[in-house]
């Protein structure tokens, strides 16, 4: 990866000053290596992060125009689009910064009855959720309360992937369980106060609970989605067009530190550290790096996320119309809104295009994934601009292939 | 009529001048909550037309759930009526004040109930000397950069070598390396920030 060419004839752009919104968790990872590694001043570019504690807040900044850009859920720029999600502003991504990165963690209680359920055991995911459908039909029985299961943000991958992998157990979610939002940092202490029953929270928030004895995690957001995209860059529409050079650089900082962070696992080590001595992360340094480890051949479950591999940050069309067909699925679109054009404006593979050639980076040829989201079991080879990308298995937890 | 409102925040002094400034100025508070309280049970037993809370509580999310489960409950201010000016909103934010309200309250009240309370965060914040996030961000990442110095000197060790101390007795003593970095401070004598 040090292939990549810091100085190129770029466009110089139009400012240097860029001021990116982001939220305390390990995946904002990019964002800090592209500052604390100097791959932003490599593009000229003088960024300065501000950390946000909440969703709402940050989307607030990007709307007000306090933020020039920021790391978002891949949902939020859509949303925000279609005006949705605060005042009704034209949000685009060009840049899909991780894949994964999420997982659903349960209370030591929850799981031991889960266990007592399932009698060829949870190791498969699928049998998880078919697990938590019988632990649910007998508490209606018994006329318990429903169990409460938290995600972190209505337009997030967690809402509708953890959606997603209990319909495939069995689960109504919105007449079986009391799902809600808790923030992040909160999960585990609600959790431990038995406020919540489970969760779909991002790391460190999985790791942690582990480490104190409080949660089981079971599965993670690659065992729903092999391919899920988890947080992008986004910026106002209005911003991308009046700085279209200072946008690139940013396009080609991020891309940099994304392709360093996946190079080896040392890197990851070392991102792990910026993020904790440069007061990003309140959390002990070990449960971070543990949460950014390299994924392995080996399965995991515990939010293994990939930053840039198998064109991680190549903005497919497919991955963020599955978002939104999901949305439509459980009623939260409505039909009369101009889903296409929204995504046309929302989702843009060809400002991707530009900055990774100027990289010399293999861009996809196509703006949907060949053969369908999920279509692909293991590793497969998709022809790119510059050469063979080699890609991963993108199956969903129950064999869908999604081609709308 | 009049307007209820809830307050969350985790600041107990800040929250009842907030209560006395919107009393005065003609609205109701219906009661003060700790983010750490349920929002949902809370929400639901109150009925409040407007929410006022701290922007730097990562609760606001649930609020924003909230505020799509359904018209009784309030929305972000930042949704509000086309015609609203993005000034108020841009210096309720720099103020760190979020304000969530439901349809019916009239524009000119929420603007009213808007600018007591940033008055009064302003206001609290000048006497206090109160950091924003970022500046508490900056000030976690002295401390560290503080204690890892503190531990070169003391030790004669090199800067990856402090890493790995202070990493390392951050996981034997379950902590984070900000409150293991405040402690090492505090116990020489030094300033945290």
């Amino acid at each position: 990866m040090n292939a990549i060419p810091a100085d190129g004839p770029f466009t110089a752009p139009e400012r240097r000053q860029v001021t990116l919104g982001m939220l305390p968790l390990n995946d904002v990872a990019p964002l800090v290596v592209a500052l604390e590694e100097g791959f932003f001043a490599e593009q000229g570019l003088e960024v300065t992060l501000v950390v946000e504690s909440s969703w709402a807040s940050l989307r607030d900044g990007l709307q007000l125009g306090l933020l020039d850009a920021a790391q978002m859920l891949a949902l939020m720029p859509l949303a925000s689009t279609l005006g949705l999600d605060g005042r009704p502003t034209p949000v685009l991504s060009a840049l899909t910064l991780n894949l994964g990165g999420n997982a659903i963690t349960v209370s030591p209680e929850l799981h031991a009855r889960l266990l007592d359920v399932a009698p060829h055991g949870l190791d498969v995911p699928l049998e998880q959720a078919r697990a938590l459908a019988r632990v649910v039909a007998a508490r209606q029985r018994a006329g318990e309360a429903p169990l409460r299961f938290a995600n972190v943000y209505p337009f997030s991958s967690h809402r509708y992937l953890l959606r997603y992998w209990l319909a495939a157990g069995g689960i109504d979610p919105d007449r079986d369980l009391d799902l809600r939002v808790v923030p992040p940092p909160q999960m585990v202490s609600q959790l431990e106060a038995g406020r919540l029953d489970g969760y779909c929270v991002g790391e460190p928030w999985n790791r942690l609970a582990v480490s104190r004895g409080s949660g089981v995690v079971l599965c993670d957001s690659f065992a729903i989605w092999g391919a899920s995209p988890e947080k992008v860059l986004g910026v106002r529409e209005a911003w991308a067009d009046r700085y279209p050079a200072t946008h690139r650089a940013l396009l080609r900082a991020l891309l940099a530190a994304c392709a360093w962070l996946d190079d080896t696992p040392a890197h990851r080590e070392r991102a792990a550290r910026r993020l904790c001595m440069g007061g990003y992360l309140d959390v002990s340094p070990l449960v971070v790096e543990e949460g950014l480890r390299l994924p392995t051949q080996t399965a995991s479950s515990s939010g293994m996320t990939l930053f840039h591999r198998h064109a991680a940050n190549f903005p497919w069309r497919s991955q963020t119309r599955w978002y939104a067909a999901q949305m439509q699925r459980w009623g939260h679109l409505d039909a009369s809104l101009d889903l296409e054009a929204a995504l046309a404006r929302c989702v843009r593979p060809d400002l991707y295009r530009q900055a990774a050639d100027e990289l010399e980076l293999s861009c996809p040829l196509s703006d949907v994934k060949p053969g369908g989201e999920g279509a692909h079991a293991g590793p497969w080879t998709l022809p790119g601009s510059r050469g063979d990308i080699a890609m991963a298995a993108d199956r969903f937890i129950d064999g869908e292939v999604f081609t709308a | 009529m009049t307007i209820r409102i809830l307050i969350v925040d985790a600041k107990a002094e800040r929250s009842r001048e907030l209560d006395r400034a919107l009393a005065e100025a003609g609205f109701e508070v219906v009661t003060i909550v700790d983010e750490q309280d349920d929002l949902y049970a809370t929400m639901a037993r109150t009925q409040p037309d407007a929410v006022i809370v701290d922007a730097a509580l990562p609760g606001r999310d649930t609020l924003e759930h909230l505020g799509q489960l359904g018209k009784r409950y309030p929305k972000p201010m930042i949704m509000l009526a086309e015609e609203e000016t993005p000034e108020l909103t841009q210096q309720a934010a720099r103020a760190g004040v979020s304000a969530y309200v439901v349809d019916s309250v009239m524009p000119a009240l929420v603007r009213s109930m808007v600018n007591v309370a940033i008055a009064s965060f302003e206001s609290h914040r000048a006497l206090k000397g109160e950091l924003s996030r970022t500046q508490e961000t900056l000030t976690q990442r002295r401390t560290i950069d503080r204690a890892k110095s503190l531990i070169m000197e003391t030790r004669g060790i090199g800067e990856e070598a402090a890493y790995q101390y202070l990493r390392k007795t951050a996981m034997n003593r379950r902590m984070t390396l900000h409150e293991l970095a405040r402690e090492l401070l505090a116990a020489t004598g030094r300033q945290s920030s």
